[in-house]
């Protein structure tokens, strides 16, 4: 019956561009949410080091809160859910979408909504933080790139609030 | 804007991120049944409400998602120190 169904993205798929700044749609990928009071528990499962502290990421892995991860990976990765272990692994794929902001100016067009300090915000880290009052979670991934993970349901709002600051920039 | 430490991220971050969750260091009695309407009374409505130095529970809603405890002073809205739940008063 699946085959039936076609996706349907919560938003234009089509880039944005204006002032040096693209708004994009990341493709479709997997997302796993990873809880456990001790990290070493999941990095055993996964075979792979997880970041300590929090707002680092290594590789796929960001890491959230104290006992809190997300790895986001290519879709059709095998990743074991660990059954019987001291943790969590819960499958959150289609929860969010992700719109990566790119340009020498995306830190800009970010701060028009989000709070936080983004020439402090170095590559390669990440946090969950607000974007007016939407919860986002930021990850920047280059010196000039942003990627914003949004619940699906908030990213049609999301997607015009940050194409009408990028229309703005003087 | 408001900035608050967030104990957990070791951070100071937007109040925005977070949200107040009322006074700190209430412990819920071990046995309501045996205790009288007025001391239930007491434990479930009556608060402080100091002028000055306030303990209360703070949560990172939007960012490590984290409860944790603050001192602020309730005249000037400083936040005089914050610290981990589980920690003992200060
Ligand atoms: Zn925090």
């Amino acid at each position: 019956m699946s085959d039936s169904l076609t996706r349907a993205e919560p938003v234009s798929s089509e880039p944005f561009a204006a002032q040096g700044v693209t708004i994009t749609l990341a493709p479709p990928m997997a997302r796993l949410s990873l809880r456990a009071r001790d990290r070493a528990t999941l990095e055993d499962l996964l075979g792979r080091k997880l970041p300590a502290k929090i707002g680092a990421t290594a590789g796929e892995i960001a890491c959230l809160g104290p006992d809190e991860w997300l790895l986001r990976s290519a879709q059709g990765a095998a990743i074991p859910l660990g059954e019987g272990l001291p943790l969590a692994v819960t499958e959150i794929s289609e929860r969010a979408v992700c719109l990566i902001v790119e340009g020498p100016r995306a830190a800009e067009v970010l701060m028009a909504g989000c709070p936080l300090d983004l020439e402090l915000f170095a590559s390669g880290r990440a946090t969950r933080t607000i974007f007016e009052t939407v919860e986002i979670i930021l990850i920047r991934s280059g010196e000039n790139r942003f990627e914003v993970e949004v619940w699906r349901s908030f990213a049609p709002w999301l997607q015009l609030a940050l194409t009408t600051a990028a229309a703005q920039l003087r | 804007m408001l900035l608050i430490h967030c104990p957990y991220c070791d951070e100071q971050r937007a109040e925005l991120e977070f949200a107040y969750a009322g006074e700190a260091h209430i412990a819920r009695p071990d046995d309501p049944a045996a205790m009288s309407d007025e001391d239930w009374q007491y434990y479930l409505f009556v608060r402080a409400n100091p002028r000055g130095r306030h303990h209360e529970r703070w949560r990172h809603t939007h960012g490590c998602g984290r409860f944790f405890n603050a001192v602020r002073d309730t005249l000037s809205d400083k936040f005089e120190v914050t610290y981990k739940a589980g920690e003992p008063r200060r």
